[in-house]
């Protein structure tokens, strides 16, 4: 399937934001590791739908806070990762 | 196969005499030797740290990473912790080894894991090694997984008495590890990090005891509390995080209990002193045939 930031991005938002309470006010830009809001449930939820839905394989060098920040890292990391043709062009 | 534990038991003259009460009294006397003792740590210094090692870090680390790194330098301070019972004889473990429990993604409930020497590995090579089994647990794809699929395969009849055999030979006899599913045994203690967020606040908790029974300590940690107390004579707000600690008090008494918690409480607390010694140790220990040495304790 071609990846599309601004899908992936409102994917990633919405799956963040349906954590609970203290998630709602999320957005692309919040501090996911400053803000103590990434734990490792929420970082496997994030790694496995991304996985399924995207087809991207994670690799445990790939858990680094700098792909995990924030949800714009995040959805960097995954359009870095995807093949070049599945990229939807800008 | 591996031996996870010394050749020789320790000899009763060694084992504290309250403890031997405990260790010796006739199951019909209904003696409970379980302690629970529960503590806190200062949460602003351990987050501190965390998000700062995050900032530049490579790999991810959370204070499940760091609970595991403060119980396995607490037990290689205090060796005689690092114990199991089989029978009425209490036996070394060979090497400083943590239990983790995880939640297992693929299959929707809790799993093990085992860090072994732990105590000689950096925080990094510890959160990359749990992160490898977890993505791998999530997956359905590591060796372990397979066994644990065919093991759901034995009807609740065979189950059980699988377990009532290997339990009665790994109680009386020092088995060896055979295989993936019961590697884990080669631990003295569990840890749960129960800190997640939306987790309840924790007042008390008394842990489970696996039966495998290799684990006599758990150590678990709770979720992030707000709680006012008086520094200089001031009123400030502080962020703490409950510890738990459950022991056997027929390989430890109270005393020795409480201090081995205090060095895991100081570790987390103080959480740049988990970075210590990971480097220069123990290569040694690893490849060392020789267990730690218990001594004896005082009741």
């Amino acid at each position: 399937m071609t990846v599309d930031r601004k899908q992936l991005e409102t994917d990633i938002v919405q799956l963040v934001q349906a954590r609970g309470a203290r998630y709602t006010e999320v957005t692309l830009r919040t501090d996911l590791l400053e803000s103590g809001l990434l734990d490792s449930l929420l970082l496997m939820d994030l790694i496995f739908h991304i996985e399924e839905v995207y087809g991207i394989r994670f690799d445990s060098n790939h858990v680094n806070p700098s792909n995990f920040r924030t949800i714009m890292d995040i959805v960097s990391f995954v359009l870095d990762q995807a093949p070049v043709s599945q990229r939807h062009p800008e | 196969m591996k031996w996870p534990l010394a050749k020789r038991a320790i000899p009763d003259r060694q084992i504290p005499l309250y403890n031997r009460f405990y260790l010796h009294a006739a199951a019909a006397s209904q003696v409970d030797p379980i302690m629970v003792w529960g503590t806190e740590i200062d949460a602003d210094a351990l987050q501190a740290f965390l998000r700062e090692r995050n900032r530049n870090g490579r790999i991810l680390i959370t204070v499940a990473h760091a609970l595991i790194r403060a119980a396995a330098l607490a037990l290689e301070q205090f060796p005689e912790m690092n114990v199991r019972l089989v029978g009425r004889r209490i036996y070394a473990f060979r090497d400083v080894n943590i239990r983790m429990a995880f939640f297992h993604h693929r299959n929707g409930e809790m799993d093990l894991l085992l860090i072994s020497h732990a105590n000689s590995k950096s925080l990094e090579q510890i959160g990359l090694e749990i992160w490898q089994r977890l993505l791998q647990a999530g997956r359905g794809e590591g060796d372990r997984d397979r066994d644990l699929a065919r093991l759901r395969w034995f009807s609740g009849f065979w189950f059980r008495q699988v377990l009532r055999l290997y339990g009665f030979l790994d109680r009386h006899m020092p088995l060896p590890s055979l295989g993936r599913l019961d590697a884990t045994r080669a631990s003295c203690v569990t840890v749960n990090d129960l800190s997640f967020r939306g987790a309840p606040p924790m007042r008390i908790y008394k842990p489970t005891r696996f039966p495998d029974r290799a684990d006599s300590l758990n150590l678990t940690l709770g979720p992030v509390e707000s709680k006012v107390v008086a520094r200089s004579n001031q009123f400030v707000s502080i962020n703490v995080m409950p510890l738990f600690l459950r022991a056997d008090h027929r390989l430890a008494d109270a005393q020795l209990v409480g201090r081995f918690l205090a060095a895991v409480r100081d570790l987390l607390s103080h959480p740049e002193r988990l970075d210590s010694h990971a480097d220069e140790s123990t290569a040694q220990a690893r490849f060392s045939e020789s267990p730690a040495k218990p001594t004896a304790a005082s009741a």
